[in-house]
């Protein structure tokens, strides 16, 4: 069997064994089903609050003390403008008082009505009415402003607006907007981050069973450090896998019965270099990262001794990939600057800023070389790792440096 | 591959900080041999194992394992008891084995099926479905040592394999270790327990002091100490002492003295001219233990000046 051949050999038993170890336990189905818990409570706490919000909503008005010949043109002015907004953002419901002799106090007493909250209310002639406004209420004294507008031009042109009746036609275009495409870019560093935020902090503390329960001697006898690494990192990213895959399945289930608006939202998603190809460089740039960064976590976590040295290393390891994370995204405000170039060269920010760039440009012959460049760094952590752990743990360390040892 | 020798190694040195625990050991282990590497704790066996597998690599000195310079290129045939016993506790005892195969490149399924074979063999066939930290230790290092030969290597190597196991289970130990070198297996095994390896060993090392301090079968190690001989007359008035050694001491009827260097023949040939007569006469050779203690007291002792 060749080198090569068994090393792949050895890495896979040990990739197996870890994915094995990991995914038959009854913990795998916590960690499995944490973003169902996450969701669960995400779920109920925005139900509360928006039946609470709701509750307010509802009582939440904007006031026109007006004439009551000036009344029905306010109100054909609030319903025609009203129509441009979406359900959730229309403005409070329109009260419409007739004025008594002193408005002003009127207007005054409408803030402490016990029937409604009121956000604005607007009292005198239309041309120069006067609003009040009350906290939050700026945008409805706009909207009471626009109505007085409104009616007094319909007073003028004798009654009513002049009415207007077009016609609209969808329009799709050919190129994906510019929009689009940033839009693209964010959500594809942030999608690679947030994986493997989640997901690749767990191999910090792989090493940590080998060393506590001294399989580590067994290993290293019979495979190289290297392919105890390797596949140690590959058998963690089979569960990152199993677990992404899980959630994507769900999720694509559930999107396909969600409404036209979020799949319209969908659409807008414009890579450049297309969706087939941009799918499979975010999966490949997803990979990337996690043995990136699962590669450098399980270096340091392999020199720690216990549990609790591993515990305070989650502290830095998230700073470092919210750090890779920010640079990245500063990189992506302006592509053509220096940041976003250092963000696609530096090894650990590259699979998120590579992302964004197959969002933006269609180029493809960037994506091989930073993809060979990755996988070259990660092979150097991935060695150094095991040198370390060589060095440090199994003791093979040595006063003399390996250039002066003799015969060997 | 050299087929005479299964490991040989020169000059091999290890440093730990400023100490140097293994100082330039020499060893060759015939093939098809069981070799024993006898020192007490702290000797440098286990550092001396570790380097001749590549687990930790040597400062100063070669190696050859089963004819690789690189121990790395022999791994699939090499079968590796350490001293610091470790399985994964959640694995069944057969998947720990068929494991340590795996490690090895022994296909998953067959090492399955010869988990529970030697399982069965050694009287724990009961515990296949096991879960390893339901086993007792004794258990558990019985369960680690067959996932040590599982894939039937052509060399074993057993760190201080007996330690930890009640007398029956040392005796398995024993037979499997005999079991293997039947096969056609080199067995290399460290211990400081004389009685195993002088009932097993074909040949040994001493090694004490990170030095090696002897080489050769057990009666060679035997004989760097002289017999004693233990001489009872059967009429105590007729001995006269020039008729015995100058060393030799009176312990109540009976005479004990180094055997003599031309043989015990011409001594008694003298005492019964004499009519002293033999009531009794026993030459005792020393023991593996002796012979130990005794090279491992001149390191010490060297080590001291």
């Amino acid at each position: 069997m060749s080198p090569t051949r068994r090393l792949i050999r050895q890495t896979m038993t040990i990739a197996r064994r870890d994915f094995v170890a990991t995914v038959f336990t009854p913990i795998f189905l916590l960690f499995l089903f944490a973003p169902l818990i996450m969701v669960a409570f995400s779920t109920i706490g925005a139900l509360g609050a928006a039946q609470a919000a709701d509750h307010g909503t509802d009582r939440v008005r904007i006031v026109a003390i007006v004439p009551e010949t000036a009344a029905k043109a306010f109100a054909a002015a609030d319903r025609q403008s009203r129509a441009i907004f979406r359900r959730d953002e229309e403005p409070p419901e329109l009260v419409t008082l007739t004025p008594t002799r002193d408005p002003a106090a009127q207007a005054r007493a409408a803030f402490e009505s016990p029937d409604y909250d009121a956000a604005a209310v607007l009292y005198g002639p239309l041309d120069r009415p006067t609003i009040l406004y009350g906290a939050r209420g700026t945008r409805a004294a706009d909207y009471l402003a626009v109505l007085a507008s409104g009616a007094l031009s319909a007073e003028r042109l004798g009654g009513e607006l002049p009415q207007v009746t077009p016609r609209k036609l969808p329009f799709s275009r050919q190129r994906a907007t510019l929009g689009g495409q940033n839009q693209t870019a964010f959500l594809a560093v942030f999608g690679v981050f947030f994986l493997t935020l989640f997901l690749a902090g767990q191999v910090v503390g792989t090493m940590a069973e080998e060393r506590s329960n001294k399989v580590i001697e067994v290993l290293a006898a019979a495979v190289p450090l290297e392919a105890v690494f390797l596949g140690k990192l590959l058998g963690m990213f089979g569960v990152a896998v199993l677990f992404i895959g899980f959630w994507g399945t769900v999720l694509g289930q559930v999107t396909s019965v969600l409404p036209p608006a979020f799949a319209g939202m969908v659409g807008e998603l414009s890579p450049a270099v297309g969706l087939p190809m941009f799918t499979v460089l975010f999966v490949t740039y997803f990979t990337m990262a996690y043995l990136l960064l699962g590669s450098v976590f399980l270096t340091i976590g392999a020199q720690a001794s216990t549990m609790r040295e591993i515990q305070m290393l989650s502290l830095p390891i998230t700073i470092v990939q919210v750090g890779m994370f920010t640079l990245t995204l500063s990189g992506l405000s302006r592509p053509d600057g220096w940041l976003a170039l250092v963000a696609e060269v530096f090894p650990l920010s590259s699979p998120f800023a590579m992302a964004g760039v197959a969002a933006a440009r269609d180029t493809l012959w960037p994506h091989a070389v930073a993809l060979a460049w990755q996988a070259l760094w990660v092979a150097l952590f991935v060695t150094l790792g095991a040198r370390l752990f060589r060095r440090g743990v199994l003791q093979s360390g040595s006063t003399r440096p390996f250039w002066r040892r003799k015969g060997v | 591959m050299d087929n005479q020798w299964a490991v040989s190694a020169s000059g091999l040195a290890k440093r730990f900080g400023d100490r140097r625990v293994v100082d330039g050991v020499d060893i060759a282990v015939p093939t098809g041999a069981v070799y024993g590497v006898l020192g007490p704790n702290g000797a440098g066996k286990t550092t001396t194992l570790r380097m001749l597998l590549g687990i930790i690599e040597p400062d100063e000195g070669q190696r050859s394992l089963l004819g690789h310079a690189h121990p790395r290129d022999a791994s699939d045939l090499v079968g590796y008891l350490p001293e610091e016993r470790g399985l994964y506790p959640a694995m069944k005892a057969r998947e720990a084995i068929a494991f340590m195969g795996a490690l090895r490149g022994l296909d998953w399924r067959v090492g399955r099926t010869r988990a529970v074979e030697l399982l069965e063999q050694a009287g724990l066939g009961h515990a296949a479905d096991t879960k390893i930290r339901k086993l007792s230790k004794g258990m558990a290092q019985l369960v680690q040592l067959l996932g040590s030969v599982v894939h039937r290597p052509k060399l074993l190597v057993l760190d201080e394999p007996f330690s930890g196991l009640d007398p029956v289970n040392q005796e398995r130990l024993e037979a499997l270790i005999l079991g293997e070198r039947d096969r056609g297996a080199t067995i290399l095994f460290s211990t400081h327990v004389m009685a195993h390896a002088e009932r097993l060993c074909d040949r040994l090392a001493i090694i004490a002091g990170g030095r090696r301090r002897f080489e050769g079968t057990v009666d060679e190690a035997r004989g760097t100490l002289t017999a004693r001989v233990r001489y009872r007359p059967r009429d105590p008035d007729r001995v006269t002492p020039e008729l015995l050694p100058a060393v030799a001491v009176r312990d109540g009827p009976d005479w004990r003295f180094p055997l003599p260097d031309d043989g015990i023949e011409p001594m008694l040939g003298r005492l019964l001219a004499a009519g002293a007569g033999i009531l009794n006469l026993s030459i005792e050779r020393p023991s593996l233990h002796e012979a130990f203690v005794r090279i491992v007291g001149e390191s010490v002792e060297e080590k001291a000046a």
